[in-house]
């Protein structure tokens, strides 16, 4: 089943468009992500799913039901955990959660029930009582998860949930995505950092200007870019490199070094390897090692639209 | 019930931010010591009223004659001095020269009662005595204040016994405000107004916080919002306002009379109004500066006006009339009328000015608000 679907939706800011005839389909039980630079419209893709921005143009489907007429529906499915914190910050954790919980029906027992859970997800139990305004940053962020998840919707949407936070609190968000994942949540996750995912998604939706530019899983992706391959050699100095030779050899198209590791890239149809081998024994350079980079979405990305991720 | 919770959290948000609190609390509180101890020699709480002089003319047949002259042998013992006017003698005229107090023109329908405006301590027990004597005869008294062409028709709502007219109203003759007394109900009366500024944050302090966010995408009508908002708002503001009402009464001394529900309703409809000016205002304007700035120059002009700061004697002309266009006048004078004089009738204008421009700005708000994406 589908949980999410879009077809041909568009919004425009006056002249500009921001989504561009967009379509796609997010099954149950995925792990999708959104990756794309800054910009490129996913947050207003999201706030049009979230019915907080009114489309111009196109269709929004949750579980279905098109959300234009089964707006309630959609709602209580849907657990936003939006780009900009959305948390009062003098009221304390628990009463954030219990609050928004609240707003979806929840009472009594069950309410209380529910809260306790999305704060034991996030890990915020024991600062239940503690107001967001002395949290790290990293702290808001679970808190801004815990409010999304407590009235336990189908599909979760992440809108860029670890912005400038600390390592150890992303990895606890990156693993309660796939915690909620396994307990049954379609997840969305929004990011414009690769690694991530790269790491938990199932399939993703790359964006550029409004449009799917590719989708698929990571390896359908990275089979996009089969003209150039990485090439990394180790060795033991570089003090005898002459850098021009090496790029003189057939195929290389550029070095970079970093440390005693030299990166080289070189096109695919060229069978160049002994050649580049050749190049550091006959300089009596001492190979550590060699390896064959697998191009990741980095490149993917450099590849479709001719920019970095990150620009 | 969510209505309820969306009341409840914003009451809890606001309870809990300290400068709102001290705005709301100890500034009142500390303006009515400071300026009730500060000007207290210029407020003589034993204002000696004096003989009252009314000047009268009868149209009217004997049934109902007979018990007027009883009432007016009555208010003589209390030095209220009844004086028929001698033919040909504009009634009206002698009241605005200051040579009588009040002129009263008796029917077979009721009273008219035409009080003066300089004397208006004088002139209102008159007014309050008469009315409660046309009560006891199923009268209407029209009152007018040297405005004949305006005379409104006031329903006389004191209720007493028959037969005590007199010594009801005129118990409180020499009843007048000392300067605690008058800045205890300036000052409640400027903070009620003062409930605009928050209210002007009410659904822009969700946008900036970004909460707005998830009360928009919650399965909840836009509207629960809304209400749940502006009930929170009521609460917290009327809850701010008994207290400082209460710490006046019972630290200050402060009299705030007999009747503490017509007060409190006044003042509910004052806060009412403020609270729906602030939102409406807050949607007029769409700069968040310029609504803060616009807001403190208008309710700042109206506590000035309204007599907040110091007390304004004897207002004519233009004067009178822009301290008319205050709020905190209407309910300031509404509310003296009511704890000096007992008059209750002062209420019913002022309480239904308050709704009135409420709803209009709420009317307004409410508009702008469905119309708007999100919140
Ligand atoms: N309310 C708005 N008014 C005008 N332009 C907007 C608005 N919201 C977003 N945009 C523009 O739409 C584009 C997409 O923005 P956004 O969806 O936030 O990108 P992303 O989340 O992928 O970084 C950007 O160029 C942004 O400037
Ligand atoms: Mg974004």
């Amino acid at each position: 089943m589908n949980v999410l679907e879009i077809k041909n939706l568009t919004k425009k800011f006056g002249d500009f468009i921001a989504v561009d005839n967009m379509s796609l389909a997010v099954q149950e039980g995925e792990i999708f992500g959104f990756l794309g630079s800054n910009g490129a419209g996913k947050s207003t893709t999201i706030n049009m799913i979230a019915g907080l921005l009114q489309t111009n143009g196109g269709e929004i489907k949750i579980l279905d039901k098109n959300i234009a007429s089964h707006s309630k529906l959609a709602k209580m499915n849907i657990g936003i955990v939006p780009q900009d914190l959305a948390i009062y910050e003098d009221m304390t954790a628990y009463e954030n959660v219990r609050f928004f919980a609240g707003l979806y029906g929840l009472r009594g027992a069950e309410l209380k029930e529910r809260v306790e859970e999305a704060l034991v997800f996030v890990g915020l139990l024991d600062k239940q009582k503690s107001l967001p305004k002395d949290f790290s940053g990293g702290m808001k962020r679970r808190l801004n998860i815990a409010c999304a998840i407590a009235h336990r919707p189908k599909l979760i949407i992440m809108d860029e949930p670890t912005v400038g936070i600390d390592p150890q609190s992303r990895n606890y968000i990156l693993t309660s995505v796939r915690k909620l994942n396994e307990m049954g949540c379609t997840v969305i996750y929004t990011s414009h950092y690769m690694e991530e995912v790269e790491e938990i998604c199932s399939r993703i939706a790359i964006m550029d200007h409004g449009k799917v530019i590719a989708e698929g899983t990571k390896e359908q992706l990275k089979a996009i870019i089969t003209d150039t391959r990485d090439i990394w050699v180790e060795v033991k100095n570089t003090e005898n490199l002459e850098e021009a030779a090496l790029k003189e050899i057939k195929g290389v198209n550029s070095i970079s070094i970093e440390e005693n590791v030299i990166k080289i890239n070189s096109q695919s149809e060229v069978n160049n390897l002994n050649h580049i081998i050749q190049f550091f024994i006959s300089r009596l350079i001492e190979i550590r090692s060699l390896q064959e980079q697998a191009p990741n979405l980095e490149t993917v990305f450099l590849t479709l639209t001719g920019r970095n991720l990150r620009d | 019930m969510n209505i309820f919770n969306i009341a409840l959290i914003e009451f809890k948000h606001t309870i809990r931010d300290v400068r709102t609190l001290v705005f709301m609390l100890a500034f009142p509180i500390v303006m009515m010591l400071i300026l009730g101890t500060a000007l207290s020699t210029t407020f003589d709480k034993n204002i000696k009223i004096g003989k009252i002089n009314v000047l009268y003319t009868e149209k009217t047949d004997i049934s109902f004659s007979s018990p007027f002259h009883g009432f007016i042998k009555e208010a003589k013992k209390q030095d209220i001095h009844f004086k028929k006017a001698p033919h040909g003698l504009d009634g009206k005229k002698a009241v605005k020269q200051n040579h009588y107090d009040a002129y009263v023109v008796v029917t077979d329908k009721g009273v008219q009662f035409y009080g003066s405006e300089r004397n208006s301590i004088q002139a209102s027990i008159a007014e309050g005595m008469l009315s409660a004597f046309t009560d006891k005869y199923n009268l209407i008294t029209e009152v007018a204040k040297e405005k004949p062409d305006q005379v409104q028709t006031v329903m006389a709502s004191v209720s007493t016994t028959p037969g005590s007219y007199v010594k009801e109203t005129s118990l409180n003759a020499d009843k007048a405000p000392g300067s605690m007394d008058y800045y205890a109900v300036a000052m409640t009366t400027m903070i009620a107004l003062y409930s605009a500024i928050s209210a002007s944050n009410l659904i822009r302090g969700e946008r900036i916080r970004n909460t707005a966010v998830r009360l928009v995408i919650a399965p909840i009508n836009k509207m629960e919002i809304f209400l749940g908002k502006i009930l929170g708002s009521l609460a917290l503001n009327l809850v701010c306002i008994m207290l400082v009402m209460a710490f006046s009464r019972f630290v200050f001394g402060a009299d705030w009379g007999v009747h503490p529900g017509m007060v409190l309703l006044i003042l509910f409809t004052e806060v009412f109004l403020a609270v729906s000016f602030g939102l409406g205002i807050s949607y007029i304007i769409k700069a968040d500066q310029g609504t803060r700035t616009i807001l403190m120059i208008i309710l700042q002009l109206s506590s000035f006006f309204g007599g907040a700061y110091f007390r304004i004697e004897n207002a004519d002309g233009i004067l009178r009339f822009i301290m008319n266009l205050s709020p905190l006048t209407w309910a300031r004078e509404a509310l003296t009328k009511i704890i000096y004089n007992n008059d209750l009738t002062a209420a019913l204008p002022v309480i239904s000015l308050n709704l009135g421009i409420s709803l209009l700005f709420l009317l307004f708000a409410v508009v702008a608000f469905r119309r708007r994406e999100g919140l």
